[in-house]
This record gives C-alpha cells, sequence and structure tokens, in this order.
C-alpha cells in the first residue's frame, strides 16, 4: 500500500473565471425579463459617433451597449435592468433617451 | 373610506410600491383616506433589488411584533467588516446573541418578499393597488401645484389632492416637478450582486451560524481598483454576492461589473467561502450615495417626495441603509399628508409637517451626522492608498522575523505610511474627519 | 342560472418556473388570446362577455383582470381542490348551458392536456374547433377560423355556434387594460357559484414533458454499424410510412390505437 505524502505546497489563486465557467448568455438568463416589443430606451447613434469614451458599453451591468464597426453604438432593450446607470454615466446630451417600460414589462426579480 | 372632491379620482396617489410608497399608503389609509398606489411591476417589489439587509425596528409602531410574519430569510447576528489587499485581509468581527431574538435588529431578506408583503398590510388598510402601471408624468394647476398623475394605461390620468412620489432612484417625478437642480453621476453608485445557492447547512457551517441566524459582512477594497466596496450576506440557502461601485469610477476604468464580482469571490479570503455555489440570479441596481449633498427639495404644492426618490439611502460606509429610511420617510410623508388634508392646505406650508419629521428624527439626523462619510469612504486615498497601509502594517506587527527583535508599532506605521505614499497631513485630516463623521 | 351567449374560459396557472408563487401565477398566453377573441366577438354582436373560471378564490385574480378588459360578468365556479378535465367541463357546461360562442385556450401554462374544450364541446352539444390561429367574422351565427395542421399546413374552418373554440397563445393580443377600468374591476362583485359536480379529489402532478423509453427488440445485423443503421434508419430511404383508410370514426380510432400499439408508442 503507498500513500501521497501531504504537501504543503500552496495552491493557484484561482483565477477569475476558473470555477463557474458559465457565460453572460448564461448569467443574463438568471433574470425573468418580461420583453416588450417597444424599446423603453433609444440611443440616438449619430450622437455617440464622436464618443471616444463610451461610458454606456463598460459600466452597463447587463451589457446592452454594443460598439459597432462603423464607430456607432447598437442598444438591446430586452434584457434590461431599468438601473439608470447608462444615462448617468453618458456624457452627451441626447445620446439616450431613457424611459421605463410599459407598466408590467421588464425586469421582474425573484431573489434579490 | 372617505368620498373625494368631486373631480378627483381619490385622496392620495402613491407613485411605487417600494417600501416608502407602502408605509406612505399605509398610514394614509388606515387614517380613512382613499389611497391609490401605482406600481410599475407586475407586484410589488419586482422592480426592486438591493444588497440585503434590511433593519426594520421604525416598523415597531405601524406593524407590532412585525417579526412573526415578515418574509425574512435570516437574522443578522454577525457583522463583519474586512479590508482586503489582493492577498491580505483582515476582518473585524461581532456577534451578538440578542440580535437573534425578538425584538431583532437587522435581517436579510428578499425585496420582492419584503416589498410585497408590505404592500399587503396597505392593500388590508384600504389602499388599492394598481399594478403593471407606469406613471408617466405630473399632471399640474394653472398655479403649478401638482394635481394628479398621467400613467401609460388608455384613459390613464388619476387626479387627487395629493402625490407622494415614491418612485425610486431615477424618481422622474421629482426631476419633471424640478426639485432636483442637478444630478450627476458623482453621486450615484452601481450595485451588482449575485444570488447565489448553497445548501442550508452549508452556510451554517461556512459562516458559523445556526438556527437561521445570519452574516453580514462589508467589505473594503477588493473591487478591483474601482472605488466602492463589496459585501457578502447570508440568506437562508443562498449568499447574496456583490459589489457596490462609483458610476464615474466604474465608467473611467474599463472594469465590467461582472468580472469585479468574479475576482472578488476569487479572493482567497473569499473564494472559500462561496465555492461551489450556483448562480440563482444575477441583478443591479443604482444607489443614490451622495445623502444630503444631493438631496432633492421635499415638497412642494401637492407633492412629497419620499425614499430613494429623495436620496434618503445612508451609504456611510460601516453603515449601509436605504430600507429603513425609506419606509421612515414613507411613513412620515403619510402622516404629514393626513395632516394637510385635515387643514384644507396641501401647500408648501400644508406639508410642512414631512420635512420636520425627517429633520427631527434619524431621517434627517443619521444623514446629517454622517455627512461626511460617503465622500470619506469612496475617496481615493481610503479606497486605494489605506488597505494596504494597514494590511502591512499588520502584517508585520504579527510577522516574526526572528533573529530581528519585533520593531515597534509606532515604526512600522510611519515605514507603511510612506511606502504607501501617505502624507501625514492627509491622514491626520482624513482621521479627524473619520472621528467627526463617525465619533 | 343562465349566462349569456359569449364565454371566455380562463384558468388561473401558476407560472412554471415558480409553481408555488401567486405573484407569478395568471392566464396563460393562449387563455388571453381566447379572451381578446371572445370581447371582440361581443362587441362586433353588441352582447357582454362572461368570463368564467373554476378554481379557489385566489382565482378570482384572473377574473378581474378579465373585467378590466372590459368583460361584462365574471362567474367563479368553486372549487377548492385541482379537478379532472371532464369534471371542470361539466361544472362550467352547467353553468353556460345557452352558451352560443365559448372561447377556450387551447392549453394552460401548467401544461394541461388540452381536454376541457373537448369535453365542453361535449356537454354542451357544441361544435368543436380546436387549434385555431386567426378567426375572421363572417354571417351571424357562423364563424372563418383557421387551424394549424402539422408540415406548415393550415385549415379553413367554417364553425357554426353553437361552438367552442379553442385558440392558440399570441394569436391576439390581450388589450391593454384603462386605468378606470382596472380601478372598478378591483372591486367590481364577482358570482361565485358551487361547482355542481363534486368530483373525486384529483392532485394535478406537474412535471416537465419527458418522452416514454420504449422497448425495442435487438437489431439484426453482424457489424455494429449494420445495427445501427436498423435501429436508427439512417442511410435508408426516406419512405412515407403508414396508409390511408377511409372509414367510420369508431374504426379509425381502434386502428390508430393498433398502429400506434404495434410501434411500440402504447403499452
Amino acid at each position: 500500500m503507498s500513500t501521497t505524502p501531504p504537501t504543503n505546497r500552496p495552491t493557484e489563486m484561482l483565477e477569475p473565471h476558473a470555477w463557474g465557467g458559465m457565460s453572460f448568455q448564461e448569467r443574463m438568463a438568471t433574470a425573468e425579463f418580461r420583453i416588450h416589443h417597444e424599446p423603453h430606451i433609444v440611443v440616438d447613434g449619430s450622437v455617440c459617433s464622436d464618443c471616444s469614451t463610451r461610458e454606456c458599453v463598460v459600466a452597463c451591468p447587463a451589457s446592452l451597449f454594443v460598439p459597432t464597426s462603423d464607430g456607432g453604438i447598437v442598444f438591446n432593450h430586452e434584457q434590461c435592468f431599468e438601473c439608470g446607470t447608462c444615462y448617468l454615466v453618458c456624457n452627451r446630451e441626447g445620446a439616450i433617451s431613457w424611459n421605463y417600460p410599459e407598466g408590467g414589462h421588464g425586469i421582474v426579480f425573484r431573489r434579490t | 373610506m372617505s368620498t373625494p372632491t368631486l373631480g378627483l379620482d381619490c385622496d392620495v396617489i402613491v407613485v411605487g410600491g417600494g417600501p416608502a410608497g407602502s408605509c406612505a399608503a399605509l398610514v394614509a389609509a388606515r387614517a380613512g383616506l382613499d389611497v391609490v398606489l401605482i406600481e410599475r411591476g407586475p407586484f410589488p417589489g419586482s422592480k426592486n433589488m438591493y444588497g440585503g439587509v434590511v433593519y426594520p425596528r421604525i416598523l415597531d409602531s405601524l406593524i407590532p411584533e412585525w417579526w412573526l410574519e415578515a418574509p425574512i430569510q435570516r437574522w443578522v447576528t454577525r457583522r463583519s467588516t474586512m479590508l482586503l489587499t489582493d492577498t491580505q485581509a483582515m476582518t473585524v468581527d461581532f456577534r451578538s446573541e440578542a440580535w437573534g431574538r425578538p425584538p431583532y435588529n437587522g435581517a436579510t431578506a428578499f425585496r420582492p418578499d419584503w416589498d410585497f408583503w408590505l404592500a399587503g398590510h396597505a392593500e388590508a388598510a384600504g389602499a388599492q393597488i394598481l399594478t403593471s402601471t407606469t406613471v408617466t408624468g405630473l399632471i399640474r394647476d394653472a398655479s403649478g401645484a401638482v394635481v394628479g398623475v398621467h400613467t401609460d394605461r388608455p384613459d390613464g390620468d388619476l387626479r387627487a389632492r395629493v402625490v407622494i412620489a415614491c418612485d425610486g432612484v431615477n424618481s422622474f417625478l421629482a426631476k419633471e416637478a424640478g426639485l432636483y437642480t442637478h444630478t450627476d453621476a458623482k453621486h450615484f453608485t452601481l450595485g451588482v450582486k449575485e444570488t447565489l445557492a448553497l445548501p442550508e447547512e452549508v452556510i451554517d457551517e461556512r459562516f458559523n451560524v445556526r438556527d437561521r441566524q445570519g452574516v453580514d459582512i462589508e467589505i473594503l477594497g477588493g473591487t478591483s481598483g474601482v472605488n466602492g466596496g463589496g459585501f457578502i450576506y447570508t440568506n437562508l440557502d443562498t449568499l447574496a454576492v456583490g459589489v457596490v461601485l462609483k458610476l464615474p469610477a466604474l465608467a473611467a476604468q474599463k472594469a465590467r461589473p461582472e468580472d469585479i464580482i468574479a475576482t472578488l469571490k476569487a479572493h482567497p479570503a473569499i473564494a472559500p467561502l462561496v465555492q461551489g455555489a450556483e448562480l440563482k440570479e444575477y441583478s443591479a441596481h443604482v444607489i443614490p450615495e451622495a445623502g444630503l449633498e444631493m438631496m432633492p427639495k421635499m415638497t412642494m404644492p401637492g407633492m412629497l417626495v419620499a425614499g430613494d426618490a429623495a436620496a434618503l439611502c445612508l451609504a456611510a460606509g460601516i453603515w449601509l441603509e436605504g430600507v429603513n429610511f425609506a419606509m421612515a420617510s414613507g411613513m412620515y410623508a403619510g402622516e404629514a399628508v393626513i395632516e394637510a388634508i385635515k387643514a384644507g392646505d396641501l401647500g408648501s406650508k400644508g406639508l410642512a409637517g414631512y420635512e420636520r419629521r425627517l429633520r427631527d428624527t434619524f431621517v434627517l439626523r443619521d444623514h446629517r451626522k454622517l455627512r461626511r462619510a460617503p465622500k470619506l469612504v469612496l475617496s481615493d486615498r481610503v479606497q486605494h492608498l489605506y488597505p494596504a497601509m494597514v494590511a502591512n502594517t499588520v502584517e508585520r506587527m504579527f510577522r516574526v522575523d526572528n533573529p530581528a527583535p519585533k520593531p515597534g508599532v509606532r515604526r512600522i506605521l510611519r515605514e507603511e505610511r510612506k511606502r504607501a505614499g501617505v502624507k501625514l497631513s492627509d491622514l491626520a485630516r482624513d482621521g479627524w474627519n473619520g472621528f467627526r463623521s463617525f465619533g | 342560472m343562465t349566462i349569456g351567449s359569449i364565454v371566455a374560459c380562463l384558468k388561473w396557472v401558476a407560472h412554471p418556473g415558480e409553481p408555488n408563487d401567486e405573484r407569478f401565477a395568471g392566464m396563460s398566453p393562449a387563455d388571453q388570446s381566447a379572451l381578446e377573441f371572445a370581447l371582440q366577438q361581443g362587441a362586433a354582436m353588441g352582447v357582454g362577455v362572461v368570463a368564467v373560471t373554476v378554481g379557489p378564490a385566489g382565482a378570482e385574480r384572473v377574473l378581474r383582470d378579465a373585467l378590466a378588459c372590459g368583460v361584462a360578468r365574471a362567474v367563479r365556479i368553486h372549487s377548492a381542490r385541482p379537478m379532472q378535465s371532464d369534471d371542470v367541463a361539466a361544472a362550467i357546461a352547467a353553468v353556460i348551458p345557452d352558451a352560443t360562442w365559448v372561447w377556450c385556450g387551447d392549453y394552460s401554462l401548467d401544461r394541461g392536456s388540452g381536454s376541457v374544450p373537448a369535453f365542453l364541446a361535449g356537454r354542451l352539444a357544441a361544435q368543436q374547433a380546436l387549434g385555431i390561429i386567426s378567426v375572421s367574422r363572417s354571417a351571424d351565427g357562423v364563424i372563418e377560423a383557421t387551424r394549424r395542421l402539422d408540415g406548415g399546413r393550415r385549415e379553413l374552418l367554417s364553425v357554426a355556434a353553437p361552438a367552442v373554440v379553442s385558440v392558440e397563445g399570441a394569436t391576439a393580443h390581450l388589450r391593454r387594460a384603462g386605468l378606470a377600468a382596472l380601478r372598478a374591476a378591483g372591486k367590481a362583485p364577482i358570482e361565485v357559484v358551487q361547482s355542481s359536480t363534486p368530483a373525486a379529489p384529483y392532485d394535478a402532478v406537474v412535471h416537465p414533458y419527458r418522452p416514454r423509453a420504449r422497448a425495442l427488440a435487438a437489431p439484426a445485423g453482424d457489424a455494429a454499424l449494420d445495427r445501427l443503421r436498423a435501429l436508427t434508419d439512417a442511410g435508408a430511404a426516406v419512405s412515407a410510412r403508414g396508409e390511408q383508410v377511409t372509414l367510420e370514426p369508431a374504426a379509425a380510432a381502434a386502428k390508430i390505437v393498433d398502429a400506434l400499439k404495434s410501434w411500440g408508442y402504447l403499452a
């Protein structure tokens, strides 16, 4: 019978994504969104085109702002938490028109 | 229930079925007023998210023995404040058995549960709750006084003697009414959170609690260099793990919120607590963080503002409270409205009882007392320099460097202060500020 | 008790993801479509629509939703426990014996079998049109309806009253209730009648659909590849299976059952 001697070597620090291994889509799928066909937030791409800082892209917790190759921004309203981060961090007047979705639609939290 | 005057649909419109709105509606309805509470979600609480701990003492007067029925997850009996660097952790831990017995102190709870429960009390008191209805604007008379609201339903106008706006952190109503002179991203933080499933007994074991006792851990550092803080709260069979991030800092540092949580969860001091937990719900919400500095005017003819809509959220480092401020401000708004309707004056003068109540109670007194705290806690020095300074000092205090003799604590502090790049004058000023804020 | 001619049968069902949480319960998409069709027909005919549900007091929430959308009357047939489809149909039929148009959702959210409309048509001796995806009005007492068939085909039906029409979800978008109607619906009276069928207790079990396993004879063939082909038909020329016969309904049903047995779908 052989036994492996215990080692005292430190284990590697876990990488942020070493466990959990969840895609962003799977993360967003944990929240329920009752989607309304009309977008409650509208982004005016013409105002965005000369914005180099793109605060909305990095700050939106649902990652709904996606830069396009032609320098614009594509926005997807369907998985919006309705938090307000995007219009608060945006420093271009008129780029984001922000409203709440029609009553009964949008995010429905359960365990938070 | 009173019969509203001709041309009015009801006495009081409350906008928003969160803790402020439900308490306002509860108080006004109990006084016999005809109250309509309008909630844009499919049920009260469905749009609401927070870190995870509620301190319901203020409910003692509204719902005696609320703890027998409130939908709580665990009673907080342990409070830890943790300071993190990349490789170090220092924790101050307190526990009290008293907080696990009536009348209790704080509890973890899910907002969709808590707010729904509270709204049920407002309904039982006679308030009518209209869900799935978004308020889109104010109706004002020729003098500018608020006399009702527009909603997004067909024939959606509703008129009342007075409107209580409890429409949350984005409060479009307070903005439309001009009660906010400005809103600035630097006054807000973004809270992002994961609700992570673990078996109840695993949570009991990892967090050293039992019998529905729970833990509240506030974390300084561990937010990937973005000014803010982290938290871990124990629910019954889930954990709430998240971060609160200063908006301009988040946008400037190009760090994604979910990556910042992932890095926090991977910290050697945190990873063993959350290992193997499955994500049940990812959520986010904006927090009004700047206290007095950002608060709007609280009343105008025909309207009052309460809860997050009035920026009544206390974010003072070791004290992170919002729901209790919301419930109290809603309650006081309800009381002031009863008074004003009795007196027949819904102008600024008639509604002045609201601000008086806020000023005379913890709602504004705590904010005044801690007015310097939010800025201090989110300042660059507290965020980026002090954690390493403190952690390195403590590490050297407890490190045994034989054959070298132990150095004096003062010498370590001096050296670590210099190494961290902290000026003595700044440290003294922050220390004095901290003392004035928290002392 | 006699009730008007246009009836919408609505069921209060739990959300599949939150089966024990009343905050997530409500009308299924198919029932919403049925209600909308009923309201449109009621408006065209100038007749008030009656909404009917079977269930405990909590089920009145669907009736209040229906009242807010414009139904004239709401009736709850009291039943504290879930009932078998035929018992539900019998209870409803007893309350609406003179109905000319009965609108139902095809399937409820909680994975019902979609059999209540069929039982109901039987009980009312009415025509039945199921799986309807669109409706266009025609002469009095007759509607033209489109039904979805397999393979992307459509079938046009001419349905004469009295009829039970069951519609698929998302075929008609339920109107948004007005504010005053919503307020009034919260306080409107709801008629409650006792179920005429004190049905045998039946505990509905909700579980995800899984095809049943079926036993197959070991495939013939010496090589593993041959056996695999025999099992899966892979590589075989695609051929139509089955035969076309003309039979009386009872004989046809027996034939179908025999075929399903021989193919292993039925025990």
